[in-house]
């Protein structure tokens, strides 16, 4: 009943291609062939072997969800799970990628068992600017994969890493509680 | 020469005989997890360096608990180590500095072999590997050797490590049940921060209440290396800890650290921090052996 208020992926795929199509791309000379699975589905994508994840997963594979924030490994905006577990894509290279299991935020719209955890979100009001959302998401994800009812505290210490200048966190936090299913 | 990331020479090898060998004829800067090294280079990519990537050697991915021994290979990383139940038993300070290392995302990308082989002082792995007095297994295609921790770092950034060697694998010897040890750090923020000053000790306990026999400290982030502060563990064992004998082997580690001001923190206050810190952690062993754990 709640699936109108998420875009099938499929739609979001073919609106931020449009997008990305404005960015330059990366230099021809030196792109690789990668092979990984992202968001369930094995893809190959080229990319220059110190390209970072965070880039190829915007401006080559088009998927505009994950967002860049500090590219430093601070704030948190550009989590994803690599081999299901939370990783800046900002500090990870093409060449670490291969053979990787990459999900990204665009992957939790069509998996049923991430619903919950999106409709906790929309329904607590844990986002306000969005910018940091995706990647809270994916650290919630995360933690929520091998904890599905963490404590206050486990839920804050899983989301040290993830920097909200609006919500002052008390939402985001709620909603994750709340758990998985 | 590259002028931007897009640009940088990566090599991958599948094996750590392929990475030696490729290490033997090229001149690499290393890539592990990557936290450290990408943010460097992302600063400045104009470069000649060729990125060897060792993240995906599997192999140097383990914590073994061999004979007396905790053996950790070089790329676990750091989510690993203060998960592991056998470094949280028989290393505790390692396992306290992975705890505080920084966000998920970090301590599950970034190795331990990395936190070394970075040579930072405020790197949070190094002080409890000096507490433990561990030793590092360094691999090149000549063979193997190994060499104690507080000989590796040399000065500032400056390792012993030539450059056809890798950081294979980190051992130190378990703590015993007469050990106690710990490891605190002071941030400006809970979570992702730089230490300001890290401390690490482990002290063996004596038969009578309030001795300890042996003990050694390190403190990070207030010297061009981390350091051992040498006249405080004399001062701990040399009788009874009483307030007294805490406030002055707190006191003596200003004689053993050179700290510098920046954003961080000024040098007076890194001074006083290190000498609160070594203090907390004398009073919290002391309950611990007190406390009969």
């Amino acid at each position: 009943m709640k699936r109108e208020r998420y875009p099938s992926p499929d739609h979001r795929l073919r609106h931020s291609i449009k997008i990305a199509r404005d960015v330059p791309k990366p230099s021809i000379l030196k792109l690789r062939r990668y092979s990984f699975k992202l968001n369930g589905k094995p893809v190959v994508v080229q990319a220059p072997p110190a390209y970072n994840l965070l880039e190829t997963l915007r401006n080559v594979a088009g998927l505009t969800g994950t967002k860049n924030g500090c590219s430093e490994g601070e704030c948190g905006a550009c989590t994803v799970l690599m081999n299901g577990r939370a990783v800046h894509s900002c500090l990870t290279i093409m060449e670490q990628v291969r053979g990787a299991d990459v999900v990204t935020i665009e992957g939790l719209a069509s998996d049923p068992d991430s619903q919950a955890l999106l409709r906790h979100f929309a329904e607590e009001g844990a986002v306000q600017c969005g910018y940091c959302t995706p990647g809270v998401v994916m650290a919630s994800k995360a933690l929520l994969d091998r904890n599905p009812r963490p404590s206050l505290e486990e839920t804050k210490d899983a989301l040290r890493g993830n920097l909200c200048r609006c919500t002052g966190y008390s939402k985001i936090v709620k909603a994750v509680m709340e758990g998985g299913a | 020469m590259s002028l931007t990331m897009a640009d940088v020479e990566v090599d991958s090898p599948e094996t750590l005989k392929d990475a030696l060998q490729m290490l033997n004829k090229t001149r690499y800067k290393v890539i592990a997890g990557g936290t450290d090294v990408l943010i460097r280079m992302r600063a400045s990519p104009v470069t000649d360096e060729r990125l060897l990537n060792i993240y995906s050697l599997d192999e140097l991915r383990y914590i073994r608990s061999v004979g007396d021994r905790i053996r950790i290979g070089a790329l676990t990383c750091i989510a690993d180590i203060s998960s592991s139940p056998e470094v949280r038993r028989f290393g505790l300070p390692l396992a306290q500095a992975g705890d505080e290392f920084g966000s998920m995302q970090l301590a599950n990308k970034a190795t331990i072999g990395g936190n070394l082989a970075n040579a930072s002082p405020s790197g949070d792995c190094i002080p409890p590997l000096y507490s433990l007095d561990a030793k590092l297994t360094l691999a090149s295609v000549r063979g193997e050797r190994e060499v104690p921790v507080k000989d590796f770092f040399k000065g500032y950034k400056q390792l012993d490590l030539r450059p056809n060697e890798l950081l294979k694998e980190i051992s130190f010897r378990k703590m015993t049940k007469e050990e106690h040890g710990l490891y605190l750090r002071h941030t400006l923020r809970f979570g992702e921060a730089i230490s300001v000053v890290g401390v690490s000790m482990c002290l063996r306990s004596g038969a009578s209440p309030k001795r300890f026999v042996a003990a050694r400290i390190a403190l990070g982030a207030v010297a061009p290396t981390v350091v051992r502060a040498t006249r405080s563990e004399k001062i701990v064992t040399q009788g009874p800890l009483d307030e007294a004998r805490i406030r002055a082997a707190s006191q003596a580690v200003t004689e053993s650290i050179s700290p510098i001001t920046d954003v961080r923190g000024t040098e007076e206050y890194r001074r006083e921090m290190a000498v609160n810190l070594t203090y907390r952690g004398l009073r919290e062993i002391l309950a611990k052996k007190e406390g009969g754990r």
